[in-house]
């Protein structure tokens, strides 16, 4: 059974269309991302798997139930993007308003509440009003409240938000330990290095469509492109390797190295084979890889040019979209 | 239930996090210390029931079955020889009366004022002239509740007894008068024997029971413990009346809705903000649910306030003067229901706009609309009493009673509180002299359900927007 499962899904605003058929599935254990612009439909996505907003088409279910359902909701734990606690809390009455309606019992939030704020770091502040914490404590909050009443499924948009760099190194940490202990997590961020690091998959939305979908080591992966260097005082033998079909490029760093890119069937045997024949010594081989933002960058300007000027200048954004 | 509970505890956080709820807690507790400091001191035996006796020129014909108030100032009446007896006292009675003739032995009464005044006690009253009349249909405020148009009270005109029936009073007429009277004047209970004397002298032996702790008992008034005195003659029904029904249930009353309305219109508006709501639909709870919740967590707030308020006034009554009248309390769950009006309301507009300010205009704005609705109905039913209805189109009536009809009974909730502490307070001559005896009062049952049906439509309208609308 996936944990999150969709097909079809459609969700339209009057004229505007938020998703386009879109079609995913999540496994338990993994941490998957997903990734797209602002107004790509990635919140309203997670929107309809809560049931914080209705689907016009297709079908999305979550622990093998339908979506948005209290029973599944209770078995999910989420953190809005932008979301705003009430400022008249302090984290430790929040974390118990907010277990109550889990259903968690009052002998279970008295040992649990401290529990999840020391895991996040604010432990120490845990009766301050929330009115009194700085944007990073509060995104640790709601990282808490989410966890509190101990979910299989935790959707997390933008957990990393304003949070600082050691924080986010936490973050990461907490998810890696929620991952190891079966829980499955489902990462919605802008913040695409941190996501090529934590996540096992990765979907790329752009403009309600699913353009690319994955593991990260598929989608980084290129092919064709290696960095070749040779010995100190020896030079590449640029114009032979040309000559057999290969294109090459000169790398200002490392010194003397260079980029050697092939056609589709080519291979790099030829290449090196050609080296030892002619007694050169090989120092430096790597395949190039790409990074996922290498990779979302190309799959966002493939698939709709100038796309991010254009909602620059206003274009219009689905209600309750966040993203 | 759990959610329900941590609901309710998260509204009332939310209340008590403003300083609104702190400046409304102190100027209740300013009240109930000024209440506190009331000291009630029952006049004694002998000056009291002499005060009492003197209220007795005011009857009510038909054995006081009428509504119609008549006056006689030609007979003195005079309370003496008073003295302790069981829980009452006991005192001779002296009825001076006006007579053209001393009787003669022997002879049927040659009838006095004091007969006639029993006589037309005994019979329905004659010609009679409404208040307003008297007053050249002047439009005054009177105490008939909280600025509605005064309460029409019927004056009995020269009300005759001919000399027939005058010597047809009896002694056990005369001794049930007086009886009467000293109930419908002071709450008393009294045996009445009369003993000889000669007519126009009337004499009487009383023995009354209950002491002074009745409602008409005159007592003197003092207030910041003891420093002021207010008044040395004063009945105890009567100022608690004043407090209970014109500065609690009228003016705090009407403060309380206003500032209730102010705090709560937050409460679900600032529940769907965007970024929170977000937080509370992913709970496992309905939407309807949660929106059902959070009102009645506004209700259980001003219900509080309420309680603090009511209840320290009532305590500090009850402490101060003796007089533990439940019926006051009353006020705790009628106020609560009359704000579950505004409050249904103030719902729907929240759901619909998500503004606080909105809710909070439209809120109060229907409450005047009702207030007013009430007051026109009041003026509407008493130009058909008076058979004034012409003065009107037909379809102006049926306007109103629609209106009246099918609207939440706000004016109609007060009417009836009013009633409920008049009749704990007051004795019945006040009640009538008032005018409280003329209002027509409206049935609880009709007027609750029509006003449970409001509430529970504005809240399903409210529900069925936030069950389709997306977040």
């Amino acid at each position: 059974m996936s944990i999150i499962e969709t097909h079809n899904l459609t969700k339209t605003y009057g004229r505007i269309e938020a998703l386009k058929g879109v079609s995913l599935r999540v496994e338990k254990g993994q941490i998957y991302g997903l990734l797209g612009q602002n107004g790509a439909g990635k919140t309203t996505l997670i929107k309809i798997l809560l049931g914080l907003v209705r689907l016009t088409e297709g079908a999305a279910t979550l622990l093998g139930q339908p979506a948005g359902t209290v029973g599944v909701r209770r078995r999910v734990g989420y953190l809005p993007e932008d979301h705003q606690f009430p400022h008249y809390h302090t984290a430790y009455s929040l974390m118990d308003f907010y277990g109550s309606l889990y259903g968690v019992p009052a002998s279970v939030r008295r040992r649990k509440i401290p529990e999840t704020l020391e895991l996040v770091g604010i432990a120490g502040r845990m009766h301050s009003k929330i009115k009194t914490y700085s944007k990073g404590m509060k995104q640790r909050l709601g990282i808490a409240q989410a966890l509190m009443h101990d979910p299989e499924l935790i959707i997390l948009d933008e957990p990393t938000d304003g949070v600082d760099p050691m924080g986010r190194k936490e973050i990461r940490e907490l998810m890696a330990t929620l991952k190891q202990s079966g829980h499955t997590i489902f990462l919605n961020s802008h913040l695409l290095g941190e996501v090529e690091m934590i996540c096992d998959r990765v979907a790329i939305l752009q403009r309600g469509q699913l353009v690319r979908e994955g593991t990260i080591a598929e989608l980084t992966q290129q092919k064709g492109l290696y960095v070749l260097r040779l010995a100190e005082g020896q030079s590449f033998p640029v114009e032979a390797v040309t000559q057999r079909g290969y294109t090459v490029r000169s790398l200002a760093e490392p010194p003397g190295a260079v980029e050697i890119a092939m056609s589709d069937g080519q291979t790099i045997d030829p290449v090196i084979q050609l080296l030892v024949e002619r007694g050169l010594s090989l120092r430096h081989l790597v395949e190039q890889k790409q990074t996922l933002e290498d990779v979302f960058m190309k799959t966002v300007e493939a698939a709709e040019p100038g796309v991010d000027r254009q909602r620059r200048r206003g274009a219009a954004r689905p209600v309750g979209g966040g993203n | 239930m759990q959610s329900f509970f941590a609901i309710l505890k998260d509204s009332f956080r939310e209340a008590v996090d403003g300083f609104v709820i702190y400046v409304m807690l102190g100027l209740s507790s300013v009240v109930i210390l000024v209440v506190a400091s009331m000291s009630f001191m029952p006049a004694e035996p002998g000056p009291a029931l002499e005060a009492i006796v003197q209220r007795f020129s005011l009857t009510f014909p038909d054995k006081g079955r009428s509504r119609v108030i008549s006056a006689s100032f030609e007979n003195r009446y005079a309370a003496t020889e008073v003295k302790p007896e069981g829980d009452g006292y006991r005192l001779r009675l002296k009825v001076t009366a006006n007579g053209s003739r001393a009787n003669e032995p022997d002879k049927p009464p040659q009838g006095d004022s004091f007969r006639r005044t029993v006589a037309a006690w005994l019979k329905q009253p004659g010609r009679t002239v409404k208040m307003s009349d008297l007053a050249g249909k002047q439009q005054q405020s009177g105490p008939g509740g909280s600025g509605s148009p005064p309460p029409e009270i019927e004056f009995s005109l020269n009300q005759e007894a001919t000399l027939d029936e005058q010597r047809a009073v009896t002694n056990a007429d005369m001794e049930e008068f007086l009886r009467h009277q000293f109930a419908i004047h002071a709450g008393l209970t009294a045996t009445v024997q009369r003993l000889p004397a000669d007519e126009p002298q009337y004499e009487f032996d009383v023995t009354t029971s209950g002491g002074s702790a009745v409602r008409g008992w005159p007592h003197t008034m003092k207030m910041f413990f003891g420093t002021v005195t207010v008044s040395e003659d004063v009945n105890l029904g009567t100022v608690l009346w004043i407090i209970e029904d014109q500065i609690i249930n009228g003016v705090g009353g009407a403060v309380a809705l206003l500032i209730g309305l102010i705090i709560t219109a937050f409460f679900i508006p600032n529940m769907l903000r965007k970024g929170s709501i977000d937080l509370l639909l992913c709970k496992p709870i309905g939407r309807a649910q949660l929106l059902i919740y959070k009102y009645i967590g506004g209700l259980t707030f001003v219900f509080l306030i309420t309680s603090f308020t009511v209840g320290g006034i009532w305590l500090a009554i009850g402490l101060r003067s003796g007089h533990w009248d439940l019926r006051f309390l009353a006020v705790i769950p009628l106020l609560t229901f009359t704000f579950a009006i505004v409050y249904a309301v103030s719902t729907l507009v929240a759901v619909v706009t998500r503004s606080p300010i909105a809710a909070m205009i439209v809120s109060i704005g229907f409450m005047l609309f009702l207030y007013i609705v009430g007051q026109v109905k009041t003026i509407f039913d008493r130009l058909r009493l008076e058979e004034r209805s012409d003065t009107m189109p037909a379809w102006v009536f049926t306007l109103v009673d629609a209106l009246n009809n099918w609207l939440p009974r706000y004016k109609d909730l007060d009417k009836l509180t009013s009633k409920l502490i008049a009749d704990g307070t007051l004795t019945e001559a006040e009640r009538r002299t008032f005018g409280l005896a003329s209002i027509e009062y409206p049935s609880w049952e009709s007027t609750i359900a029509v006003t449970l049906a409001f509430i529970a439509l504005m809240l399903a309208l409210a529900c069925v927007r936030m069950v389709r609308r997306d977040y």
